[in-house]
């Protein structure tokens, strides 16, 4: 049966992205021209096609190989990725004002680690592999708004176990879970639920009497302002990067933006300048009582920089 | 003299069918609200009454309370999807239109539509005249008589079809219409969770009939059936007979309505133009009530004359042809070089390109529209133009380029790239109708078509109607008369112009003016020079991935082979399916697809 599994995904990898990216390649720039979509999603991010940049596998070793053929413009730039690390989570932490949470960002903590310390009452040296993991499946999942068992789905966990550690995760961060409540009774109130800039996602099913289709509702009542914050702050980000390397005269270029990352075809010499710029840009997109952390990297191809 | 006609409507049957016959398209008016159920409703009601001009009418409802038919049994309905929020937000409107055309509204707390239909059919049927019940349903087959016939709308309101006896003994291959009772009890119907006689074919059914009679007819003859037929018959015996009853149309409803208060009245213009202000029925106002109806805006007629019939029941819309618009086409060396004399005195405009290609770095300028006043546009084509392209482009260079001048467009990223490649960057100071929609409505769609339908009530030329459908048949712009392309490349020019305040003010009104002129404008430019600029792509390296992972599949492969004990292909699920649970049987109990394929899905697995 994994072999089987293990086909498909290799055989998909092939087919729909390994095959299908020689033939996006423009003739005569022979580079690939990703068209954006900014009016597409339904939280604020940005999509893309041709190719879906969003689509390209990250999570496996097999899948990453794609980024190996990305790169950069000739031999005298280098690609720099700049990847937001654990933006929802910060958004999170700042929007609930939870102390116990800000506090870990604060200290740079391993978030994961220092969750599953405080989850399971350890040193946070002591954390075992198994106990990062589930805290890690908490704090994402309450990102989404997950239920007990929806955890116990992605975990693998019991349904009482999850419940359990979902208890012991709001007793670990009690503002969190105030800000959940509060955040399912301000779009019951106005319909809506709202990022840290204003954009607006449109609840209507939020008072539906169905509990399903309410559910669902309620879990983008919490998420919506999360991940569309993030959306604003990339944006903002994006828009600051771009301005300041024009206004410096630079040579280097933005080329990609996808998931919480974007990519720089830089100039080897001006390599310093726009680090700082896009350092200085992405952390100061947005304000928040939390300090966004911004990993960078470089490399001869997409997946050496990340 | 021809009988008098009564009019019987199954009011939810309907509105079910308004509401998903817009589903792709939902009619949503500036409050946000879905529409489209009393939008449909009330269209075939109008056109019912404009076209078979009814003597008698009514229209039943089902009462949301448990029938005799659930104390029968209780599981009737209990699979029923619950009715859809922005479906059932529609029904107070339709019941008050319904009462507003002095219409009875029939309701009977215990029976459902069908009942009360057939009860009033049978009942009037007496008195002369000749009945229709209006429903797309089928089971209503079994109450057709010499008098009594169904008026079935066919689907997406492609006209009616009218069923008496003979089309239903036909249909059904009966000698009389109640025996449509009989075929329907062995039948079932999943939707109303009436389980029928499991294992056999509808098309048995209906031989089984045929021959027998009826369903009590196939029991007294039983013995003369073999096999796992038989056998399934004699099993659900009980359910079946039940399921007899449950399709049964009850004609015994105590009702107290008398023929004569069915009689047809004048509807109330003021009630009806109420509502129809509220839901923004504009031009539905006008064909039903067109006393209230404001004179129409155009010089050209009323929209009516304008408009063919067909397109008259499903549109409410203004359209090009409907109003006055003043478009001008730019062509000659004269009119060009005083255009763009004009142009640069405005400090605001819409700009619009027409091109040979949806996608921006393959797309050559064939014209360009402009607008700063409703109804008054400019298109300035460069196929057929005294002046050639570069002399066209340096004039209108600097004023597109100029930040004093607000530039609105409809997906501005578009245009701004497909002028990058004449050498013209668009001036970043922007008003994007399409993105400041996609902030004040996410989720509804966003193509300049659909806004101008909500908020113009404005139906536009398609870029079908004048290029053909997508595929290999659509044509260019560019082998088109500029005088043809002018209409549409006003058009949108001028309709993204009177969209732009309309807009302007929703933003400010739910606080997204911010966001919208300091993140998602400035952002236009950026996304633009991103995809200008293009990512360098390693072929070379495509290449050796690729044989990697070639190589590791005919590996894999061969394994899976080996397992399997014979070589087949992974990737078809038929064969898969048919290894794993026939071949190797993995388990007793396989899924099975709805094409009865077995699953092999990744759950599954």
């Amino acid at each position: 049966m994994p072999a089987i599994l293990e086909f498909r995904g290799l055989n998909k990898l092939l087919n729909t992205y390994v095959e299908a990216l020689p033939k996006l390649v423009n003739s005569k720039t022979g580079k690939i021209h990703t068209s954006y979509n900014q009016a597409v999603t339904a939280t604020g991010r940005l999509s893309s096609t041709n190719p879906n940049l969003q689509n390209i596998p990250i999570r496996d070793d097999k899948g990453k190989i794609m980024r190996k053929a990305f790169i950069p413009s000739d031999d005298q730039h280098i690609l720099l990725a700049a990847d937001y690390s654990q933006i929802e989570l910060r958004i999170m932490a700042h929007l609930s004002e939870d102390e116990a949470m800000l506090e870990a960002f604060q200290n740079d903590e391993d978030i994961h680690q220092s969750t599953a310390a405080k989850l399971f009452k350890v040193k946070p040296d002591e954390v075992t592999r198994e106990q990062r993991g589930q805290a890690k499946g908490a704090n994402f999942g309450i990102i989404y708004g997950i239920s007990a068992f929806g955890l116990a789905q992605n975990t693998g966990m019991s349904n009482k176990d999850a419940k359990a550690l979902i208890d012991s995760y709001f007793e670990t961060y009690p503002k969190v879970k105030a800000y959940m409540d509060a955040s399912i009774a301000k779009a019951r109130e106005a319909g809506y639920a709202e990022t840290i800039m204003g954009r607006k996602r449109f609840l209507k099913d939020i008072n539906s009497a169905n509990g399903v289709v309410r559910g669902a509702a309620e879990r983008n009542a919490i998420n919506a302002p999360i991940q569309g914050s993030s959306a604003d702050m990339i944006k903002v980000a994006m828009v600051k990067i771009n301005q300041t390397i024009r206004e410096q005269g630079l040579k280097s270029r933005m080329i990609m933006q996808v998931h919480d990352e974007v990519i720089i075809d830089a100039e080897k010499n001006e390599i310093e300048k726009v680090k700082n710029i896009v350092l200085e840009s992405m952390q100061k997109a947005i304000p928040l009582k939390v300090k966004m952390k911004v990993d960078m990297n470089t490399g001869n191809d997409w997946l050496e920089a990340h | 003299m021809s009988k008098p006609k009564l009019f019987l409507l199954d009011a939810y049957a309907l509105i079910y069918r308004s509401y998903f016959a817009f589903i792709k398209n939902p009619r949503i008016n500036s409050k946000g609200m879905n529409t489209s159920a009393s939008f449909g409703f009330m269209n075939i009601l109008n056109e019912l009454l404009r076209k078979e001009e009814p003597d008698h009418i009514a229209v039943v409802f089902d009462v949301n309370k448990p029938t005799f038919r659930h104390e029968m049994y209780k599981e009737y309905k209990a699979n029923r999807e619950k009715m859809p929020e922005e479906l059932r937000e529609n029904i107070p409107y339709i019941r008050d239109m319904i009462k507003a055309m002095n219409i009875p509204l029939i309701e009977q707390e215990g029976y459902e539509a069908d009942d009360v239909i057939g009860t009033l059919a049978k009942r009037l049927e007496k008195e002369g005249v000749d009945v229709f019940m209006m429903t797309p349903d089928k089971d209503y087959g079994q109450l057709v008589s010499q008098n009594i016939k169904m008026y079935k709308p066919k689907r997406f309101g492609q006209g009616i079809d009218i069923l008496g006896v003979e089309e239903i003994n036909e249909k059904y291959k009966l000698k009389e219409p109640t025996q449509l009772i009989d075929i329907l009890a062995l039948w079932g119907d999943a939707s109303d969770n009436i389980p029928g006689a499991p294992g056999i074919g509808e098309k048995t059914d209906i031989k089984l009939v045929g021959e027998y009679g009826s369903v009590e007819g196939i029991y007294e003859h039983i013995e003369d059936l073999k096999g796992k037929q038989k056998e399934k018959l004699i099993e659900n015996k009980e359910q079946v007979m039940l399921s007899k009853e449950l399709v049964t149309i009850n004609i015994d409803v105590p009702l107290d309505q008398d023929y004569s208060d069915l009689e047809r009245k004048e509807p109330n213009a003021e009630a009806l133009e109420k509502i129809f202000d509220e839901l923004e029925f504009r031009n539905l106002k006008a064909r039903v009530i067109p006393q209230k109806a404001a004179p129409a805006p155009s010089a050209q007629g009323s929209l009516f004359d304008a408009m063919p019939e067909e397109e008259e029941t499903y549109s409410d819309l203004d359209s090009l042809q409907s109003i006055e618009t003043d478009y001008k086409l730019i062509i000659t060396k004269k009119d060009t070089e005083e255009f763009a004399e004009l142009l640069k005195k405005q400090k605001a405009f819409c700009f619009d390109t027409e091109t040979t290609s949806a996608e921006p770095i393959k797309a050559e300028l064939v014209g360009m529209s402009f607008s700063w006043e409703k109804r008054k546009a400019f298109y300035v084509s460069i196929k057929g133009n005294d002046l050639d392209l570069n002399t066209i482009i340096d004039l209108f260079k600097p004023i597109l380029e100029d930040i004093g001048v607000e530039i609105t467009a409809q997906n501005a990223k578009y245009d701004m790239l497909v002028m990058r490649k004449y050498g013209v960057q668009l001036s970043r100071n922007l008003f994007d109708t399409m993105i400041a929609h996609y902030l004040i409505q996410p989720e509804l769609p966003h193509n300049i078509d659909s806004i101008a339908e909500r908020y113009l009530q404005y139906k536009k030329v398609t870029t079908e109607s004048l290029i053909g459908k997508k595929g290999k048949n659509q044509i260019s712009m560019a082998q088109l008369n500029p005088e043809k392309v002018k209409d549409y490349a006003c058009e949108d020019a001028d309709i993204t112009y009177q969209l732009k305040p309309l807009l302007e003010k929703e933003l400010e009104d739910h606080n997204l003016t911010k966001l919208f002129q300091e993140v998602e404008m400035p952002l236009i430019s950026v996304l633009a020079d991103m995809e200008f600029y293009g990512v360098k792509i390693d072929s070379e390296a495509l290449k050796n991935i690729a044989n990697e992972l070639r190589e590791e599949l005919i590996e894999l492969e061969k394994n899976i082979h080996q397992m399997a004990g014979m070589e087949f292909n992974i990737a078809s699920p038929k064969q898969l399916g048919e290894v794993l649970f026939e071949r190797l049987k993995i388990t007793d109990k396989p899924k099975r697809t709805k094409t009865k394929q077995y699953a092999t899905g990744e759950d599954v697995l």
